[in-house]
């Protein structure tokens, strides 16, 4: 291991697409997102990369997919009103299955909202954001160790799946600085390639795990990429057994593999009553409020989705157990509470902690909420 | 390699343009291009966004990226810069290029990125049934403009020489041996080549002003010096004709070519 | 009796300089002291159109244009031109021409008739004109001299031998004529014309039909769409429209593989086939 160090969040974001093989970075500036392009336009040059600053958030992540298909690991970085631009070529890079890495540093909205505030308003955005309907990654760092840890993971992902992959943290942990021992040494994935001969290849011929291999354009292999429905040999084409298949193995594909996906962090759940669910920068107040919750005598715990997109269900299921309440605290007017509700409303009361002013969740309060909800249960039993 | 349709995925043909519709005829000269130039087919990509003239690249046998609506020169502009060994042509419509897709095609003009983009110009949006484009005459009729289009056209050449492109050119469809001869300059220049192809539309640009079919609308792009504006002009119902000196944009050639310095994004390894 | 007015025809093929040598054939005379009339006609200014010029001289002349049968010397700088001009010349006059032929280039009507007859070199339709005729290969002469474009000058040398006006006011008008740097090959190419003996001379005949090669039209009817833009475009008619539904080749025979058809196709529907060169298997039909 390396020495620690004292790091920023976007910072961190830059190092771990750099650890996970990323070498082409296109973006726009943006608050609360732009030390990731500036440290990128500094270090990617050096490591035999391309950094370009492109003309609007549309091109950034057009110029990823295309570098992408060229056979480089490549990303951009935004936030809330250039991750509104991008969503266009999220579906695209979902249809046509291209791997590519999109952070999002949330800031406050809608609209140009609070540059310089943290919210977490972007994440059912990040599911639903494009026309159509797609499968979708989403990825939610709690810490600045872990904007690196999942940054690479990001990469992994989309290696793996041939698809985009999204990071959501706000501008609290794009901007806070930790000390963080960062691994010499990270696993990586590569996108499957083709090993077939060049002649009669089929890019989106049937493939028993439903992962098509991706030649990069300039390897000998010539095919079709398109947006538009296609059949297997990368066409358009307006077949309803074939539009219905290509759909369907799209969403197989992440939806199929999601135990592999999920991740999911609980503390202190096993016996909770009270448990808060929190993502992001919210997790780590929610953490230290359960912990004084405790030393209170308040039986309370914690659920922290790690991947927001496949959503840990079963995770949540299993943590939520015998409790009778779930606080769904987040900064936005209520997001993921629809999937906390979808999973444990028949069992547990769900109860929501929002906050959309641009202020962060604070222990204190979240702790007057656990004493508040286990007060309330006590007196209903009474 | 002794005929331009063995560049073709001939199990895709025909292709699905319209009749008459000259896009085909441009494509076989950018692939007479291709076959003089002696291009590997393993190294050539071609990007293209949406519409008419996007739909091309499906039918030829190369690297081919079928982007979203105007955002070819972005997808291109990733491309370039992570396969320099690679020859990557966009081809683009008056719509997708000009409107849509103008801010991208301007800044890949400005970076000089060494791509070459063939903006295929039939004065209206064929695919999505005959709408109004940026560069439709003033005056001339669309599904969006009944009596007659109100604005002003852009000049597309004039457009990227003022955005920095390096090498400009305009060609007409009904003139393939020019234009696969200013295809050749363009595919060797080195940095952005722009070249504008005079297209026809007969199904809706001809059909709503009455300008005739394929082969009639050809006669009259060969009439280069006075154009659509004055085959517009004899229609006494067309209000609005510009002016007989509007007609000087559809002049063909090479009008602008310098050597300047092509982006290719390690420029910041100088600054390290 | 007045002396009369006399008329002098140069023809040639643009791009060729036939303008530059009728002026300075008008401004030699006028340094002569005649009183001239020069007009030329190039309506087809294109590189291969023929391009001709009048020239009338004497104490006074009014009309510009040289009736026919009246010339009494022809200039021309290309065979086929030569010939086409023949009947200005008056009986007992000059013909001037240089044996180089030029084919002009693209398609036009009539293309493969015109190839096939373009005309013999055979100096027997002078001999039946009682003219007399001086055929000098001219551009061969210049190519000696080291530039073929001095050939023009080569053909007026021998003009010059025909008319009656000193040397030095020729040669001083082509010095002061011609683009810079030029002067001396062309004076030089102006004397070798004038000092070639006049002949008549007869070149190894081409074959009839050089460059014409068999063409075969091949329509790929299941990439057609019957847009009509083939038909409406080839200059010999082999093409036509089976009521709207079908592209038919009515004239197969009347191709000449100017392959107008096949650039213009938007469809990759037709293929012109130059018999000889192109094995009879070749395929078309979709299907990898």
């Amino acid at each position: 291991m390396t020495e620690a160090r004292l790091i920023q969040g976007n910072q961190a974001c830059a190092e771990g697409a750099l650890a996970a093989g990323c070498r082409f970075f296109a973006g726009y500036p943006i608050t609360p997102s732009s030390e990731i392009a500036e440290h990128l336009a500094r270090s990617l040059p050096g490591a035999g990369g391309t950094f370009v600053q492109m003309e609007d958030e549309i091109a950034s992540l057009g110029a990823v997919i295309g570098a992408s298909v060229g056979g480089m690991k490549a990303m951009t970085a935004t936030s809330g009103p250039g991750f509104s631009l991008m969503q266009e070529h999220i579906g695209y890079a979902a249809m046509a299955e291209v791997p590519c890495v999109v952070v999002d540093v949330m800031r406050g909205g809608p609209s140009t909202g609070l540059p310089t505030s943290p919210s977490q308003g972007d994440v059912m955005q990040a599911r639903w954001g494009t026309h159509g309907g797609h499968p979708a990654i989403v990825l939610a760092p709690a810490s600045v160790a872990e904007v690196f840890e999942l940054t690479v993971r990001a990469f992994n992902l989309a290696e793996r799946f041939h698809t985009p992959v999204t990071v959501v943290f706000d501008e609290v942990i794009g901007h806070t600085r930790e000390s963080v021992v960062l691994p010499d040494h990270v696993d990586i994935v590569d996108r499957r390639r083709p090993d077939g001969p060049v002649e009669g290849f089929l890019p989106k011929a049937a493939a028993a795990d439903d992962i098509t291999p991706l030649p990069a354009f300039g390897d000998g292999y010539r095919y079709h990429l398109t947006g538009l429905v296609y059949d297997e040999r990368g066409f358009p084409t307006t077949d309803p057994t074939q539009t219905g298949a290509l759909l369907e193995r799209l969403h197989r594909k992440v939806d199929a593999y999601s135990p592999e996906i999920e991740d999911a962090e609980t503390f202190m759940t096993e016996d909770a009553d009270v448990i808060v669910f929190a993502y992001g920068i919210v997790a780590r107040a929610a953490r230290e409020a359960v912990r004084l919750a405790r030393e209170e005598g308040v039986r309370a715990g914690l659920f922290r989705p790690v991947t927001l997109w496949p959503f840990p269900a079963k995770a949540l299921e299993a943590a939520v157990g015998a409790a009778r309440t779930v606080i769904a605290a987040e900064m936005n007017h209520g997001q993921m509470i629809h999937e906390v509700e979808r999973v444990a409303a028949s069992t547990a009361e769900i109860v929501p902690h929002l906050r959309v002013d641009g202020e962060p969740i604070s222990p204190a309060e979240l702790l007057a909420k656990l004493r508040e909800r286990a007060a309330a249960q006590t007196g209903g039993r009474g | 390699m002794t005929d331009v349709r063995d560049y073709l995925r001939e199990w895709a043909m025909p292709h699905v343009l319209c009749p008459g519709c000259a896009h085909g005829t441009i494509l076989r000269a950018f692939l007479e291009a291709v076959k003089r130039l002696e291009l590997d087919p393993d190294k050539l990509a071609m990007v293209a966004g949406i519409g008419c003239s996007s739909r091309l690249i499906g039918y030829v046998d190369f690297c081919t990226l079928h982007a979203t609506h105007g955002r070819a020169p972005a997808f291109a502009t990733g491309l370039k810069l992570a396969r320099p060994d690679m020859t990557v042509a966009v081809v683009t419509g008056d719509g997708d290029g000009l409107a849509i897709g103008g801010n991208h095609l301007i800044h890949a003009a400005r970076r000089n990125v060494d791509l070459t983009v063939l903006l295929l110009n039939n004065s209206i949006y064929g695919m999505t049934g005959g709408q109004a484009a940026p560069t439709s005459p003033a005056g001339s009729v669309a599904s969006t403009a009944p009596a007659g289009t109100a604005e002003a056209p852009f000049d597309a050449c004039k457009l990227l020489e003022g955005a920095g492109a390096s090498f400009v050119a305009r060609v007409m469809a009904v003139d393939p041996i020019m234009s696969t001869n200013v295809m050749v300059e363009a595919l060797s220049h080195r940095g952005f080549s722009f070249v504008e192809v005079i297209s026809d539309c007969p199904e809706y640009f001809g059909r709503y002003n009455a300008l005739g079919s394929g082969a009639e609308m050809l006669a009259w792009m060969a009439r280069k010096e006075a154009g659509v504006a004055a085959a517009l002009a004899n229609k006494r119902y067309v209000n609005h004709v510009p002016t007989a000196s509007d007609t000087s944009g559809l002049a063909t050639g090479v009008f602008h070519r310098e050597e300047r310095p092509v982006f290719t994004g390690l420029s910041t390894q100088a600054a390290r | 009796m007045a002396e009369p007015v006399r008329s002098l025809l140069l023809a040639g093929v643009g791009g060729q300089g036939v303008v530059l040598a009728s002026m300075i054939v008008a401004e030699t005379l006028l340094r002569a002291g005649y009183d001239v009339k020069q007009s030329e006609v190039h309506g087809m200014a294109q590189r291969g159109g023929s391009v001709f010029s009048h020239i009338r001289f004497g104490p006074a002349v009014e009309s510009p244009l040289v009736p026919e049968g009246t010339a009494e010397v022809l200039a021309a700088f290309e065979w086929a031109e030569a010939l086409r001009w023949l009947q200005y010349v008056r009986p007992g006059g000059a013909v001037v021409a240089d044996v180089r032929r030029v084919v002009p280039p693209g398609a036009c009507s009539d293309r493969r008739a015109w190839l096939s007859s373009y005309p013999v070199i055979d100096a027997t339709v002078l001999r039946e004109r009682e003219v007399k005729a001086h055929l000098i290969d001219a551009t061969a002469l210049a190519a000696d001299l080291g530039n073929v474009r001095a050939a023009n000058s080569v053909v007026l040398g021998a003009l010059a031998a025909y008319l009656d006006v000193g040397r030095d006011y020729w040669e001083s008008t082509i010095a002061d004529l011609v683009p810079r740097g030029t002067a001396e090959v062309n004076l030089a190419a102006f004397r070798s014309g004038a000092e070639a003996p006049a002949a008549l001379i007869d070149l190894p005949a081409p074959e009839t039909g050089t460059g014409f090669v068999p063409a075969r039209i091949e329509v790929n009817e299941s990439w057609c769409k019957v847009c009509d833009i083939c038909s409406r475009v080839c200059p010999e008619y082999c093409l036509d429209l089976d009521g709207d539904t079908r592209l038919v080749v009515v004239a197969p025979d009347a191709c000449t593989g100017c392959r107008l058809c096949e650039m213009l196709c938007p469809d990759f529907a037709i293929t012109i086939h130059h018999e000889g060169q192109v094995p009879a298997l070749a395929t078309t039909g979709a299907g990898p």
